[in-house]
C-alpha cells in the first residue's frame, strides 16, 4: 500500500489548485526553490503539508470508491479471472439482457423498494416518535437511563441480530422461541416462521425499527433540544396542552432534520441491506420470495456461479438508478428548503 | 400528569425494555445447563447455572485466534481510519478555494454512487492479492464520508486567531495540524475513533467475502458460521463432548461483551458524534 500512496501523493500537486488565499496572505513571502507560479498564484513549501495530510484519504477514494467505479465496465465484458478486467472480450449488453429476461428481476426488484420503504418510513417514524417520548420524560437519570437504552441497539452487528431473532421466533434448536409460546398462550397455534415467506417484511421492518428506532431518536431529540425555550413558553400561555405541544410545535420544527434523513435514505432506497438481511436469512430459500433483494440476489448469484459479468451489470444498474433518485430527491429537496441541503 | 406525559412514559419504557431484552436472554441462555435449554428452551433466569459453555469455548484456541483477529482489525482499522479522516476533513473544513470544495464533492459522491460488490472483489483478490489477509477487511472502509463531514463541522469551530497566530509564527500547515488543531480536537477525535471501532469490530462482510483460512477468522464470522452450521460450535470447544446450544449463546454475548462494557462510557461521544452530524445538515 506504502507504494501506492507515494506514486499518488507525487501525481497530486498537478491535479490540487494552489491556495489563493494563502498566496493573499502573504503577498510578500517568496517561495523556495522549487515553487513556480501559476494563475497568478504560488505554492509554497508549507502548503504541500496539506497535500500530504489529505493524500491518505484521497488515495483511499480512488482505489476503494472510483476505482471500483470505473470497473464496472465488467459489466460490459464476458469476464474471467484469468484475462482480468483488461483481458477479458467485450460483451455488449448480454449481461443486461440475462438479468432482465431471467424473469427474477420484477420481483426481486420489488422486494427491494418494498423493504427498504418499509425500513425507511417505520424507522424514521419510530425515531420522532420516541424523540417526542424521550422529550416529555422529566427524571434526568430516567431520562439518560431510557436514552442509553434505546441506542444500545446500534451498535450490535446483523450476526448478532440474527441470533436475537432466533430466539424469539425459533427457540433453541427451532422448537419454539418465545413469540410461539405467547400464540400458544392465546390459544393460537404456533408459526413456523422460517418456512413461512409471508410475514417477514413486516419481521424485518421490526427488526429495523429495533435496531435503529433509537439512533435516529438521539439525532431527533438534538433537532428538539436546539428548538427556544420561548416557543414553548408561548405556547403554554396559549393554553397548549403537552400533545399539543408536541403536535403543532416539536413536530414542524423537526421536519428539515427529518427531510436530510429521508433524502440520504431514498439515496439508498435501491440498494438492500445485505447484511442485515443476509445475516437472518442467509441461504433460506423459502424465504427469497419476500426477502430477496438486489444485494442478496448478486452476492448469491457471485458465490454460486462465479457470474462476474451479469452481477457487475446488476450493480451498475443499482447505482444508475439509484443515483438518479438521489439527483431527484436533492431537486425536490432544494425546492423546498433552502437552508438544509446535504454539501 | 397529562395523558400524553403518561403514554410517554409507557411508550419510552416499553421500547427501551425491549431494546434490553434480547441481551438479557441471550445472556442467560448461554449460562443455562444444556439440558435445559434444550428442552425448555430459553428462560429469564438461568436456570440450572452452567458456566460449561464458556470453560469450554474459552479453553479451546479458536476464540482466541478470533479475538486477536477481531482486535487487528479494530485497532489498526481505527488508527489508519482516524488518521486518513482527519487529514482530509482538515483540508476540507480550510476552506481554500477550490480545493477545499473539490475535496469535499470528490468525498460526497462515494455516499451517493458505488460501484458495487463484483468490481470491488475483483479488485481486492485479483488486482491488490489480499485474499486471506486482515486488511482486506479493514482497507475498503477505512474512510466513512459522513464521518469525514461529522469532523469538518467541528474543525470548522476552532477559532481562525489561534491558526493565525501560529502561521505569523512561520508554523507550516503540519505542524499547525499536529501541533494545535490534534490536541484542540480530542472530543471529535473520540467521537470519530469510537464510530469505527464499532464498525471495524461489527463488520463481518468482507471477512465473509476475503477470509478464507479460518485462523484468523474474526469473531463475527465465526459467530456467522454457527447460525448455519452446528458443528461449528463442536470446533469451538477444547474437547470432549460440547454444549452446542449453550456454546452458541456464549459466543454471542463473548462477541458483544467488549462492546457492552464500552459502551457506558462511550454512549456520550456516540450522541456528540450524531448530534454534530445532524446540525451540520
Amino acid at each position: 500500500m506504502t507504494g501506492t500512496t507515494e506514486d499518488t501523493r507525487a501525481a497530486t500537486p498537478g491535479k490540487l489548485k494552489p491556495t489563493a488565499r494563502a498566496a493573499r496572505r502573504t503577498p510578500q513571502e517568496r517561495g523556495p526553490v522549487g515553487s513556480r507560479r501559476r494563475r497568478g498564484v504560488q505554492w509554497r513549501r508549507k502548503d504541500y503539508g496539506l497535500v500530504i495530510l489529505a493524500a491518505p484519504a484521497i488515495v483511499f477514494f480512488l482505489v476503494f470508491a472510483y476505482g471500483p467505479m470505473a470497473g464496472l465496465v465488467v459489466a460490459f465484458q464476458d469476464f474471467n479471472i484469468n484475462d482480468g478486467v483488461f483481458g477479458s472480450p467485450w460483451a455488449g449488453l448480454s449481461n443486461f439482457e440475462f438479468f432482465f429476461t431471467s424473469g427474477q428481476m420484477n420481483r426481486i426488484l420489488l422486494n427491494t423498494l418494498v423493504l427498504n420503504a418499509l425500513f425507511l418510513t417505520a424507522t424514521l417514524g419510530a425515531g420522532v416518535l420516541l424523540a417526542l417520548m424521550l422529550n416529555e420524560i422529566r427524571g434526568t437519570l430516567l431520562r439518560r437511563g431510557l436514552q442509553s437504552a434505546v441506542f444500545i441497539p446500534y451498535f450490535v452487528s446483523p450476526i448478532v441480530i440474527s441470533i436475537f431473532l432466533q430466539a424469539f421466533l425459533a427457540g433453541v434448536g427451532g422448537r419454539g422461541g418465545i413469540v410461539n409460546d405467547a400464540l400458544n398462550a392465546f390459544a393460537l397455534p404456533s408459526v413456523s416462521w422460517y418456512t413461512e415467506p409471508g410475514p417477514w417484511p413486516w419481521i424485518l421492518t421490526i427488526v429495523k425499527v429495533w435496531q435503529l428506532g433509537g439512533y435516529f431518536s438521539v439525532i431527533f431529540l438534538a433537532a428538539i433540544t436546539s428548538i427556544p425555550e420561548e416557543v414553548y413558553e408561548a405556547g403554554t400561555i396559549d393554553g397548549a396542552t403537552r400533545a399539543q405541544m408536541a403536535w403543532r410545535i416539536t413536530l414542524p420544527l423537526l421536519k428539515p432534520t427529518g427531510a436530510v434523513l429521508l433524502l440520504l435514505g431514498v439515496g439508498r432506497i435501491f440498494y438492500g441491506d445485505f447484511g442485515l438481511i443476509y445475516a437472518i436469512v442467509g441461504d433460506n430459500g423459502i424465504l427469497f420470495s419476500t426477502t430477496d433483494v438486489i444485494d442478496t440476489y448478486v452476492f448469491r448469484a457471485l458465490r454460486t456461479y462465479g457470474d462476474f459479468g451479469t452481477t457487475a451489470a446488476i450493480g451498475l444498474f443499482q447505482s444508475v438508478v439509484g443515483f438518479v433518485l438521489v439527483m431527484i430527491a436533492l431537486g425536490v429537496q432544494r425546492r423546498y428548503s433552502k437552508e438544509s441541503s446535504v454539501l | 400528569m397529562e395523558a400524553f406525559t403518561a403514554v410517554s412514559y409507557i411508550g419510552a419504557g416499553l421500547f427501551g425494555l425491549a431494546a434490553i431484552i434480547p441481551f438479557w436472554m441471550v445472556l442467560a441462555g448461554s449460562l443455562t445447563a444444556e439440558s435445559a435449554l434444550s428442552q425448555r428452551g430459553y428462560s429469564f433466569w438461568p436456570s440450572p447455572f452452567s458456566t460449561a459453555a464458556y470453560a469450554a469455548i474459552f479453553s479451546g484456541t479458536r476464540v482466541w485466534l478470533a479475538y486477536g483477529a477481531t482486535l487487528f482489525i479494530t485497532v489498526v482499522g481505527t488508527a489508519l481510519a482516524v488518521a486518513a479522516t482527519s487529514g482530509l476533513a482538515w483540508v476540507i473544513s480550510r476552506g481554500l478555494p477550490r480545493l477545499s470544495r473539490g475535496l469535499a464533492v470528490f468525498s460526497y459522491i462515494p455516499m451517493l454512487f458505488s460501484g458495487g460488490l463484483v468490481p470491488l472483489y475483483i479488485l481486492v483478490t485479483q488486482m491488490l492479492g489480499l485474499r486471506n489477509s486482515l486488511f482486506a477487511v479493514i482497507l475498503p472502509i477505512v474512510v466513512a464520508p459522513f464521518l469525514v463531514f461529522v469532523q469538518v463541522s467541528f474543525f470548522r469551530g476552532i477559532p481562525g486567531e489561534i491558526l493565525d497566530s501560529a502561521r505569523v509564527d512561520g508554523a507550516g500547515e503540519l505542524r499547525i495540524f499536529f501541533q494545535i488543531v490534534l490536541p484542540l480536537s480530542k472530543p471529535v477525535l473520540a467521537v470519530i475513533a469510537l464510530f469505527y471501532a464499532v464498525t471495524f469490530w461489527n463488520d463481518w462482510f468482507h471477512a465473509l467475502l476475503f477470509i478464507s483460512d479460518s485462523n484468523i477468522y474474526p469473531l463475527q464470522l465465526v459467530l456467522h458460521n454457527m447460525i448455519s452450521n452446528l458443528s461449528m460450535a463442536q470446533d469451538l470447544a477444547g474437547a470432549g463432548a460440547a454444549p452446542l446450544y449453550q456454546i452458541r449463546l456464549a459466543m454471542t454475548v463473548a462477541t458483544i461483551g467488549p462492546i457492552l462494557l464500552a459502551y457506558p462510557f462511550a454512549q456520550r461521544y456516540f450522541v456528540k458524534g450524531l448530534t454534530l452530524g445532524a446540525t451540520k445538515g
